[in-house]
């Protein structure tokens, strides 16, 4: 009897380590949403758009790599990227999504939901929303799908202000012991987006009941900010508008008599001079969707700024 | 001393069926109890060790046994669906993080789980071939789906439809395999991991189809109110999703309402999890918040209770065995008095022929202890494989 309750005192002890190791096996695996690199290590960051990627780099500087990884030739609002690509992005420590519906792709693939970083869910409020977008719903009681939601938010410089402040509070929420730095690096971006925002107000106001013309529907939140009337039409840059297209802008222009049209880029010169003898000069600001060829956002911002100051100075320059 | 052992030996040897009649009733006595603890130890250890291991579930109210069997087991049975606002509530607390979980649809019997990447390092998974989920449609096999389906990388696993009446519900969908998973020894090991968005793509809350402002759309119009177009029934919904038509895949409707069937929450500390308990404790809350191996070690209570009155039972029926056993020695004793006789008249004392029919007890009793023992070593070594085996049918 002795020898048996030995035994089984034997087997209870058999058992516990079996437990034990199953236990400590999902155990080890309890830890969600801390960031893949080691404290000291460079936090890794993939974002959806170029302006997220510049506003990372001047807060985090050399404690951040930042990766954007969309082609130069294509415009990052259409693109998506292969299961290669999003495997990329799901081994990084932080990903920074803009919001707005833009970058629609992150809807069909799967990221780390622990590691992604909404930068403009905060301001949800002052999204801007597509009133001529087409929806479609299935039958006449269905749910709709959602119509468009403008999503060039860096355009209005005090949201991108609020932007580039959640990716700083993501970096600092990473690597705590950089907050100083990242702080540092948020505060001169945003001096720097504050001082676009002044000249921008300052342009305006010198005419602020001025018509203005868009070539394409980017220009919400520049509108919505400075409270510009714009109206938009659906002009290429690199292709000539049909018939049809100059019959409308010709309807617009009657009831909103706009002397300047925004462009994303040079248009051709052929469209250029077309609408000049409408009574419409063409002047580009650029959505800075993607990196240019030189210099960076804030440069292109500067230009588009220097450009609009013509624009409402009423000197037309190309 | 020797003599007697042989002595009691002997007479055990040939009357060998009577003797292994009496061990068997020994072993059985004392193997059935301490047997079955063992059993019921390992197996409350096995089924706590997954809830153990996750710290909150959120679902709708409701049965707790029912949520808990489903997200953490994938159950058959799916519970009253929550939505995908108590994800978004759970990360809008700051108090942990959020693992929707979309256990409902199957394939081929195995449960199709519809979760996120978070999922994945929760519970430790590696990647044995392929790679992870990384777009719409694409699934992952745990290791002993991936054998039973016959599938690995590259192959193709359809879900199986909802029910065979409802013709109008949910359509399969034909689904990408991309990666097989390492051995868990777990629920994981049967189950298809697909990311949420897919197993809504089953359900059908999210499909892609023609654009219905092409012209060549026309025949799946019903009409048009402003910018609002009305799709009719005979738009062709695709239920396979290619690098073709992955674009075409939108959603209707709010996110913050599409179904769940759990939400796991991992909070970082004890504070935090018992602040976010404290959130859900209204009335009025339409969902319920409960901690796994609490309602674990419900269900093992009432396992317990009833292997206590097992127990009982058996150890009734023990001593009633001993009893009998008792009996049948003290009656083969008046019965072999001539033998006894014979014993002492051949030299034999008393003391010695005495010994010899204690020796026969003893050995009686020792190979049953023995027996029980090697049985009861067996069952804690093997045991819980059979406990495993058992769950997973």
């Amino acid at each position: 009897m002795a020898l048996l309750l030995a035994l089984v005192g034997a087997c209870g002890e058999a058992g516990s380590s079996d437990s034990a190791e199953s236990v400590g096996e999902a155990g080890a695996a309890g830890e969600v949403g801390v960031a893949t690199g080691a404290e000291g290590s460079t936090l890794l960051v993939y974002t959806v758009s170029y302006p997220l990627a510049y506003f990372a780099e001047r807060i985090g500087g050399e404690r951040v790599r930042v990766e954007f990884p969309a082609p130069r030739d294509v415009d990052p609002a259409f693109w998506s990227p292969g299961p290669e690509t999003v495997v990329a992005y799901q081994r990084t420590d932080l990903i920074l999504l803009n919001g707005a519906g833009y970058a629609s792709w992150t809807d069909r693939v799967s990221l780390p939901s622990s590691r992604l970083v909404a930068t403009a869910a905060g301001m949800a409020d002052r999204y801007v929303v597509v009133e001529d977008a087409v929806t479609h719903s299935h039958g006449p009681a269905g749910e709709h799908a959602h119509g468009t939601i403008a999503f060039t938010t860096w355009l209005d410089p005090t949201m991108a202000v609020e932007q580039a402040r959640t990716i700083r509070d993501a970096f600092a929420r990473a690597r705590p012991q950089h907050e100083e730095a990242f702080d540092e690096g948020f505060a001169e971006l945003e001096r720097d987006l504050l001082d676009l925002d002044g000249r921008l107000s300052e342009i305006v106001a010198a005419d602020s009941a001025r018509a203005l013309l868009a070539s394409h529907p980017v220009y919400q939140y520049l509108a919505a900010r400075y409270d510009l009337g714009m109206r938009s039409v659906h002009f290429e840059p690199d292709e000539p508008p049909s018939p049809a297209m100059w019959r409308d802008l010709r309807g617009i222009l009657e009831e909103h008599p706009a002397r300047w049209m925004l462009w994303e880029a040079e248009p051709l010169p052929a469209t250029a001079s077309q609408l000049r003898e409408l009574g419409v000069e063409s002047v580009v600001f650029s959505p800075a969707g993607n990196r240019p060829d030189d210099g960076d956002y804030l440069s292109v911002m500067e230009a588009n700024v220097r450009r609009l100051a013509t624009a409402y100075g009423d000197t037309p320059e190309r | 001393m020797k003599q007697v052992v042989y002595v009691a030996w002997r007479y055990l040897a040939y009357h060998r069926w009577k003797t292994i009649t009496l061990v068997g009733a020994i072993t059985l006595i004392v193997y059935l109890p301490i047997g079955l603890r063992v059993l019921v130890d390992q197996s409350s250890r096995q089924l706590t060790a997954r809830a153990d291991a996750t710290p909150l579930l959120i679902g709708a109210k409701g049965s707790p046994l029912e949520l808990v069997l489903n997200t953490l087991y994938f159950g058959s049975d799916h519970p009253a669906l929550t939505r995908y606002s108590e994800a978004m509530r759970v990360t809008e607390s700051g108090l942990g993080t959020p693992i929707p979980m979309y256990v409902r649809f199957r394939a081929r019997g195995h449960p199709i789980v519809g979760t996120t990447l978070d999922y994945f390092d929760f519970r430790g998974l590696e990647v044995a071939a392929g790679r992870n989920l990384a777009m719409l449609g694409e699934c992952v096999l745990g290791s002993r789906a991936a054998e039973a389906l016959g599938a690995g990388p590259g192959d193709n696993v359809v879900s199986s439809t909802e029910s065979v009446f409802d013709i109008a519900g949910v359509y399969p969908l034909k689904m990408r395999v991309v990666g097989v998973l390492d051995f868990a020894d777990s629920a994981d090991d049967d189950a298809i991991f697909v990311d949420v968005k897919t197993a809504w793509v089953i359900q059908g809350l999210v499909h892609g189809h023609q654009d219905l402002n092409r012209p060549e759309a026309a025949a799946g119009v019903l009409g048009r109110e402003g910018n609002r177009v009305i799709a009719n029934a005979s738009v062709v919904q695709y239920n396979e999703i290619t690098e073709e038509n992955l674009e075409s895949f939108h959603f209707h409707g709010d996110l913050s309402d599409y179904p769940l069937t759990a939400v796991l929450a991992v909070p970082p500390d004890q504070k935090a999890s018992a602040l976010l308990q404290g959130r859900y404790q209204s009335d009025e809350d339409l969902a319920q918040i409960v901690t796994p191996v609490a309602v674990m070690e419900d269900l093992l209570g009432t396992i317990l209770t009833v292997e206590r009155f097992v127990v009982a039972g058996a150890v009734i029926v023990g001593l009633a065995t001993l009893a009998t056993a008792a009996l049948v020695f003290l009656l083969s004793l008046r019965l072999r008095r001539r033998e006894r006789l014979t014993l002492f008249k051949i030299g034999g004392s008393r003391l010695a022929v005495a010994s010899v029919m204690a020796s026969e007890v003893v050995v009686v009793l020792a190979s049953g202890a023995l027996l029980a023992a090697g049985l009861t070593l067996l069952t804690s070594r093997f045991g819980s494989l059979a406990i495993r085996a058992l769950l997973r049918t």
